[in-house]
Formats: structure tokens, sequence, C-alpha cells
């Protein structure tokens, strides 16, 4: 589903390259449930903004679904992003304005959903994540896990094919933690391919393969089951 | 997509306070000045438009040319409308009408003074009025016929239903028959008159000068006929009057009558502006103050910023692309746009009453669908270019740096809103000096001494029995309590009313070709009006031979080039007349023009206006006395006085407008701009909340954080009067230049505006820096 070769980022300071990615290769198949981990300034989430198409890479190539991202202009990228990839942050990033509701259809809107589709798909996913009571709230009414809880909602609500999260847990105390976790668990248990960036070693356990970074580039990938080392 | 956009503009609006209310009230009353300005300016573009014919309605005009200059004129001489139409196929009608009058008129018992002009019979065939009675075809057809206004009527006779046929008597002794009866004028209509006579029983009485051809009084109306080129009649009707008068310098031409109200001035024989020139100059003010509104909506919604910006960034994330979030910041604005449409609709419904009196009009708020279209349009472009720069500028937010929480405002960023407030405050600086030049200018002219005491002078017409017993009348007045002086004189001295260019004496250089304003006087005038003389002496009963005896001012004594002129004799008219004195150069013009020459001759037969000064301090027992005596004489007249200094005041009603006008203006522009201002202040104490707080725990006085808070404002406000400066200076001078009489272009007015500007922006952001200063430390960093 996902095939990265070489890919590397860099950040102009002053008049040097800071890397932050020099020469990343992965290969992720649909359904993997994949953790990128690292110490801090590794790469993890530029990588992460990379595979959301959020950010573009500097070299390398990088197909998803069998297209070219690296090929493709913005309209087409946003076209791709929209359609098949949600976004779970650490800091939820709701909307202040928006009830959970209106958060949670946000995304159809720019999609262009008709309003009645709009509305079943909204309805499901409230359903699903037991949030009914909770729709009319303004996000600043709910506690960190609740609120997490609506990231994630309008992060699927699209039904993406591709779950991008950036340390979801890292808000959030121990036990709001872990119902998040169980939340992907079953995600991935349903079929959706899920790519987690985290410092946990025990939210790693939850998915079936370990990616760690370091200093921009993969060090290990374990189920893959052997190093790879770095070229330089 | 809409919902979700105007939920989410609405939300900001509740969320935001403090801004939307600055936003609201700047666009409200910038779009209520724009809607009040525009309501004006349609209806001057009317102006006069109102004629089925309009398009073949043309005014006959005159350029003269003088040594000194061509002078263009509406006056043209009496037998010319009847010969246009003889001559001139093209031209279907022409009529002569005649400078409106104030006659006495009188059914039974009931006097009444109304406002009357002498026009041709075929005055309803061009000008089509609408009727209450009577046949457009001959109203005027009969040398007894007469038209009245249907108020007029119904003052006259209660009802305009039954004075059709009816007989008024005019001036105590002629009798006229309501032959028609015409709707009230339109407001958007120039010409002003409650009654019409007909002006060839006119012409036959008058035939001594109106017959003459060298002589230009009365006005010359056409209508050309259907399919006539305007430029063909011009060629055929240039050289109507060289034709015919000897050595004339007379061109006629043709004006279209309703572009005369906007395009009617003319220097040197070109058109040179007119009423367009405020039209323009205040649709430019207009725009000027809507964008000032604007630039408050940019700044406000680009200073906060960093709160839109994650919501910028996680729309990106989902899938939001930014032509999206352009077109959602674009409705937000334009929705505030049209809720401040809405209150900008009742301020002006508020206001118009006010503005029509400043105006001297009578707008009223029509919602016809053009209108209602423009008023939209104006509201959508005004939202568009509000929210054009915060569009693109928050659309365009990199959901990355945001999600980071690393935004930081660019340099640029930083530029672009400090270069819009300086926008604002120079236009403002601009308009604050204008308005304290304008202010000063009109002060001076309107204090300014012209050479006679204008101000206790009073003057009605000599009518009725006045005509034959003046001398009588003369005698009795003088001995009345309150009344100085009396005499009386051809015309009122403000303005040009009447001048000749048969003006000879020997030596003069053939080629030279000036008009001499001619005024007739009767005995005491000088005395009356307070005239001084320079040298000889003036009219006086004692000598028998005043009649052939002449006055010049300086003016005309400088031009003529004589240095011992009492004794000297020059021609007038052909006629020899010896000079007896020299009056000092007064203003008989307005300040705009130079002191023209001048002569004054007695000629008590056509002295018709009487004129008297009364005693300072009793000027209302001077008056009272006055009319008891005329009525005394003329029973049955109203007695009907105006003063001079308010017909000379009258001169410079224009410019008072633009004065009152442009000083309001000036007022809205300069509170917008502070709430901006201000709200730029609020946000400034807020974003460097932190950075007080740790320099107040590092020891800065509440001064030292003044300070910091108010030199980077002021240093705008300054740079804002400095970009000013020059463009006020410019404007003002040409402004200026229309005047020959006028004040010197002190720095010291544009340092006063300055200094106000400044004082006013202090004021505005000190309170909120002060508020912020004070507050403790603690309240800063606990944040953090």
């Amino acid at each position: 589903m996902i095939h990265l070769k070489n890919i590397a980022r860099y950040y102009k300071r002053g008049f040097q390259k800071s890397w932050v990615l020099k020469d990343i290769s992965l290969d992720i198949n649909e359904g993997e449930f994949v953790t990128i981990m690292g110490p801090s300034g590794a790469g993890k989430t530029t990588l992460l903004n990379i595979i959301g198409m959020l950010d573009q890479a500097d070299g390398g190539e990088y197909t998803f679904m069998h297209e070219p991202v690296h090929r493709f202009n913005e309209r087409r990228r946003n076209e791709l992003h929209k359609h098949h990839i949600g976004f779970v942050f650490q800091a939820y990033h709701l909307i202040d304005d928006l009830t959970v509701y209106e958060n949670i259809e946000t995304p159809l809107l720019y999609r262009g959903i008709k309003g009645k589709d709009r509305k079943s798909m909204v309805a499901e996913v409230l359903d699903r994540f037991n949030i009914v009571a909770k729709k009319d709230l303004f996000p600043e009414q709910l506690s960190g896990g609740q609120q997490q809880l609506v990231g994630i909602a309008r992060a699927i609500v699209g039904r993406p094919k591709l779950l991008l999260a950036d340390e979801p847990t890292g808000n959030l105390h121990t036990q709001q933690g872990i119902e998040i976790m169980d939340l992907f668990k079953q995600l991935h248990a349903d079929g959706m391919t899920i790519i987690q960036v985290t410092h946990s070693e025990e939210n790693a356990k939850y998915g079936e393969r370990i990616v760690r970074l370091l200093d921009g580039f993969v060090r290990q990938d374990e189920s893959s089951a052997k190093e790879e080392k770095s070229v330089s | 997509m809409i919902k979700h956009n105007i939920k989410l503009a609405l939300r900001s609006f509740m969320r935001h306070k403090s801004s939307f209310f600055i936003n609201l009230i700047g666009l409200s009353t910038g779009l209520a000045c724009a809607l009040l300005i525009l309501l004006w300016a349609r209806d001057e573009m009317k102006m006069d438009k109102l004629f089925a014919l309009d398009d073949r309605i043309f005014q006959v005009m005159e350029h003269q040319d003088y040594s000194d200059g061509i002078l263009t004129t509406k006056s043209t001489p009496g037998p010319l409308s009847s010969a246009l139409v003889e001559e001139i196929p093209e031209i279907e009608y022409a009529i002569t009408i005649i400078d409106p009058g104030k006659y006495n008129l009188r059914v039974d018992k009931k006097s009444i003074r109304a406002s009357g002009v002498y026009v041709g019979k075929d005055y309803f065939k061009i000008f089509d009025l609408p009727l209450i009675n009577g046949n457009s075809d001959q109203i005027l057809s009969a040398d007894n016929n007469i038209a009245i206004s249907e108020s007029l009527a119904k003052s006259l006779f209660g009802t305009a239903d039954q004075a059709i046929g009816q007989a008024i008597e005019f001036e105590g002794v002629d009798l006229y028959t309501i032959n028609g009866i015409f709707e009230d004028l339109p407001d958007n209509f120039s010409q002003n008159f409650d009654f019409l006579l007909p002006y060839e029983p006119y012409y036959q009485e008058n035939i001594a000068w109106l017959s003459n051809w060298g002589s230009n009084s009365p006005h010359t109306m056409v209508l050309l006929a259907q399919g006539a080129n305007e430029d063909l009649v011009n060629e055929k009707i240039g050289d109507f009057i060289k034709k015919r008068v000897e050595n004339s310098q007379v061109t006629l031409f043709l004006k279209k009558y309703s572009d005369l109200h906007l395009y009617g001035n003319y220097r040197n024989g070109k058109q040179a502006g007119g009423r367009i020139e405020y039209v323009r100059l205040f649709s430019l003010i207009a725009i000027f103050i809507l964008f000032i509104a604007c630039i408050n909506f940019m700044n406000l919604s680009t200073a906060r910023a960093s709160r839109r910006a994650k919501e910028v960034g996680v729309k990106k994330t989902i899938g939001a692309r930014q032509q999206s979030l352009i077109y959602q910041f674009l409705s937000e604005s334009i929705l505030l746009t049209l809720v401040s449409l809405i209150i900008a609709l009742s301020l002006v419904q508020l206001t118009l009453p006010q503005f029509n009196l400043l105006t001297n009009k009578q707008i009223a708020l029509d919602f016809s669908t053009d209108l209602v279209l423009i008023f939209l349009g104006i509201s959508i472009i005004t939202g568009l270019i509000a929210g054009s720069y915060p569009a693109l500028y928050l659309s365009s937010i990199n959901p990355i740096n945001v999600l980071k929480g690393t935004m930081k405002s660019s340099l640029g960023e930083l530029w672009v809103r400090k270069g819009l407030v300086v926008f604002q405050f120079t236009i403002s600086f601009i308009l604050i000096a204008a308005v304290l030049i304008v202010f000063k200018q009109i002060q001076y002219i309107q204090n300014q001494q012209i050479g006679y005491d204008k101000d206790q002078l009073v003057y009605f017409n000599r009518d009725g029995r006045l005509q034959n017993q003046i001398e009588a009348f003369f005698t009795q007045a003088k001995e009345l309590e309150g009344v100085q002086n009396i005499s009386s004189i051809a015309h009122n001295l403000v303005g040009q009313q009447n001048n000749t260019r048969s003006v000879e004496w020997e030596g003069k250089d053939p080629t030279l070709d000036l008009l001499f304003e001619n005024v007739r006087v009767n005995y005491d005038l000088l005395e009356t009006i307070g005239i001084d003389l320079k040298e000889g002496r003036a009219f006086s009963r004692e000598y028998g031979t005043d009649s052939s005896a002449i006055l010049l001012n300086e003016t005309a004594v400088s031009i003529i080039g004589m240095t011992e002129p009492v004794g000297q004799r020059i021609k007038i008219f052909g006629e020899e007349r010896e000079i007896i004195g020299v009056i000092k150069d007064f203003q008989f013009q307005s300040a705009r023009q130079e002191i023209k020459p001048l002569f004054f001759q007695l000629v008590p037969h056509y002295s018709w206006l009487m004129m008297a000064s009364l005693e300072k301090g009793k000027e209302s027992v001077g008056l009272k006395n006055l009319e008891t005596l005329y009525e005394s004489f003329n029973p049955g007249f109203a007695f009907d006085y105006s003063f001079v200094d308010e017909q000379y005041a009258k001169q410079y009603v224009a410019e008072q407008r633009v004065g009152v006008l442009s000083r309001y203006f000036a007022g809205i522009a300069i509170i917008i701009s502070c709430l901006g201002l201000f709200g730029l202040a609020i946000f400034t104490a807020e974003r460097r909340k932190k950075e007080i707080g740790i320099r107040k725990v590092l020891g800065a006085t509440i001064q030292n954080i003044l300070t910091l808070l108010t030199k980077d404002f002021i240093g705008i406000v300054l740079f804002a009067i400095l970009v000013g400066l020059p463009i006020a200076y410019i404007l003002s001078k040409n402004w200026l230049n229309r005047f020959v009489f006028k004040i010197d272009l002190d720095i010291g007015y544009f340092g006063l505006a300055a200094l106000l500007m400044l004082i006013i922006a202090i004021l505005t952001i000190g309170s909120q820096a002060l508020q912020a200063a004070r507050m403790a430390p603690k309240e800063y960093l606990r944040n953090e």
C-alpha cells in the first residue's frame, strides 16, 4: 500500500541544511498496524507528515496505493489525502468553535458528501463510539479522553484506508490511554491500516511491527526481523 | 458548506467580541457614509434630467473674448430666441427666460410675494412639467396669461381646482388670467419659480434694451429638432451675433441643458469642472472611508490569526484545500458587511434629515431595485476587499507549523499591517488638515474687509408708488428711528450684475477690450453703504450737472492710466462724462475674483433697489419702521427685504457646505482609524503579556512599559503625518487657488492637524497600554 524509497527531508537553517530524514525506505502493506519509534528529533513526525501528504519529501519516491505521490501536484495529493487518510493528534486539535457533531462532520464537507449521507455517517460513528449524548457539546466541555475519542471519530468517519496517529495518548491519563489504544486495536481488527508514532513501548505492543528511527535513518524494522544499517 | 461557513463565522464573532464590534462599528459607519454620499451623488447626477426631450434641450451660451480672457456667460440678447427659430431649421423651439424676480400678487385682499419668471410662450413644449390644469400648447399664448404652481394656487384661492380662469393683480397694476396650473416643481429641477408670465409682452415693454443685439441679459433655451446635429448647429450659430453687431466679440454655442448643473464652470472659454468636482471629491472620500474600515478588518483578522491558525491547520489535515478556506474567510467578511449594511441603512435613515439640511437637498431613502442592487453590490465588494488579505493570509498557513505550535508572525506580515495603519492615518491627517484650512479660508473671506459696511445694509424692491415718489420716501425714511441713511441703486453689489465694454478715453489702446462694471445709483448711495472716496467728491444734489458725472474705482483709474483723474473726461456709451471722484476699491464679486474696473453713474431712474443702512443695535426697530413706511406708500404690498451680508455670504454656500461635510467625514475617518488602532493595542498588550511580566520582574516601571507599548504606534502615526504632509499641502494649495483673496498656507495649520491626530492616537492606545502596564506580573506569568 505504501512504498517509500530513499525518502529525504531537510530544513534550511541559515545557509546550512539540517537533515531530518536522510534515507528512508519502507514498505507498508494494507491492514498492517505499524508503530514508528525513536528518540526526539529522529524524524518520526516528519515521516508521518510525509506519509500523510501534509509535507513533501525533498528526495526519494513515495507510492501510495500504486499512485506516485512524489510526482503529484497539490491538487491531486489533496484528493488522495482527503479520501484515504485520517489523522489523530496528540493535542486532539479539534476546532474550538464547532460542536462534537460538527467536528466529526467537517471532513465529509470537504469531500462533498451530501447532507443526508453525512448525517447517517456521523450518526453511525457517534453511536459506535458511544458519544451520542455529547454531540452538541463544544470541545472545551469534554475531558481529554473524550476529546481524543472525538478526534479518532473525526479521523475515521470518512472510512479512510489509512489512519495516522501522532502520539495519540501523549496527553492522556493511563486509563484513558488504554481505552484509546483498545479502540485502535479494534479498528485494526476491522481491517484499518494504522501507523502510529509513540514513545511508549506499551502502546507499541498493540501493533504488529515496530520501525525504529535514529537520526533520519531506519535503524530497525522488527517485523522484517532484520536490521537495516545506516549507509552513511 | 455555506451553512457551515456561516455558523463558524457567527461563532467566531461571538468568541472575539471586541474585534467583532470594532469591525461592525467601523464598517457600518463607513458604509453609512458611503451610502449617504452615493445618494447625494445620484441626486446630483439626476439634476435637470427629468424631461422627456432631455437630449434635445440646450442652453445657448456665449463666449465673450476680452483682453483679460474669455468670459463665458448664459446671458444672451433679448431678440435671440425668435431669430434662432426663424433662421436655423434645426431649432424647433427657442425661448427667452428672464431671471426670476420677487413680485407682488394680489387676489381680493390677499397679497403674496412670489417668485416669477418671464418665459417664451413655448416653455411647456420644451420643459414638459406635469400640468394639473391647462393645455400645454397655449398656456402662455395670450399677453395676459399666467401659469401658477399648485401651492401658489392653494395659497391664493385655497384650492387648485377653481383657480383656472381667475384673475390675479400683478404688482398693483396689471391683471393676468390664470391659464394653467402646474404641479409644484420637482427637487431635481434647478429652475425655481412659483409662476410664469409670457415674455413677448415683456419684450415689447422693454424693447429699448431687449431689442438691442449688443446687450446681453436674458437666458435663451432651445429645443433641437429630432435628429439634429449639435455640432452642425454650433457651427451655424457661432457667428450669429457677430453678423449683427459690429466689433462683436461674442461667439454663441450650445450647452446641453442637463449638463450645466454638473459641468457649469468655464475658465477662459474652456469647460473647467463645476459641481462634478464635488461629486468626484466626495465619492473619493467615501471610498477612502470605506477602505479605512476595511483595513481595520484586515488588521484585526490577521493580528489574531494565531487563534484562527489552529482551525486552518486542522482543516487542512482533514482535507480542506486553500481555495475552500479562502471561500470560508471571504464568506465571513461578506456576512459581516451585510450585517453592517443593515445597521448602515438605519444610520442613513436616521441622519438623512440632518444630511438634507446640510446639503440643501430632499433626498429620501427609497428601496428601488437598482438602489438595493447598488447597496448590496457595495457591501459585497467591501466585504471582498476587507476579507481578501486575511483570507489569503490565513488560508496559506502551513498546517505543520501550526500543529507543532511554532507559528510566528513573519516580518512581511508585520510590514503589511503597519503599512495599512499608515495609510489610514495618512488619509485621516489629510482630512483633518483640509478641514482646518477650509474652515480658516471661509472664516477669512467672510470677515474680509470688502470696502463697505455690508453688515447693516438692507435692500428691497422699489415698487408701487416708490417708483414715482422716491424722494418723498427718502425724506421720510431718513427721519425714522433706527434708519441711518437710505438711497437706491440698480442692483445689490454682490456679483457681476451689469457691465459694458464701451468705455473710451484718450490714448486708449485700440486692442484693449475690457468689461467695466456699470453701477447706476441715486444720491447718497456712497454715504449709505459706506464706500470711502479716495479723492474728489460723491454725487450731490447741490450740483445740477451730476447726471453727466462719473465716479471710478481705483482699478479703473489704474487701467486707464490717469495720474490726475478728477476733472478729466472719458466716454461711456459714446457720451462724455466728467470724473468727479475716485472711490476706493471694494469687493463687488467674491474672493474668487480680482477686483474689476467699475464706475458709478447717477441714474436715479434706473435704481430699482432701495438700499438702507440701519443703526447698529437698532436694526429691528429700523426695519419695523421701514416696513410701516413702505406699507403706507404701498398698501396691499408685502414688504420683502434682504440683507446684503446674507446675500454676500451666499456666494460661498458651496464652500461652506464642503467645509461642514468634510468636518463630518474627517471625524468619521479618524474615529474608524482609531477604532482599528484600539483593536491593535488590545492585541499587542495581550501578545506581549509575558514580555511585560518578565520586564516587570526585572524592575521595569510603569512608565518604561508604557513607552514600550506606545512607541511603535506613535512612530506609525508620525510616519503617516510625514507621508500625508506633502499631499495635504498640494491639495490645499490647489483648492485655495480658486480664490484670489486667500489665507497664507502656513505650516502651522499642518502642525495643528498633526498635533490633534497625535493626541487622539495617544488617548486611544494609552488606556490600553496603561492597563497592561499596571497589572501585577504574576497575572502574566501564571499561565506559563
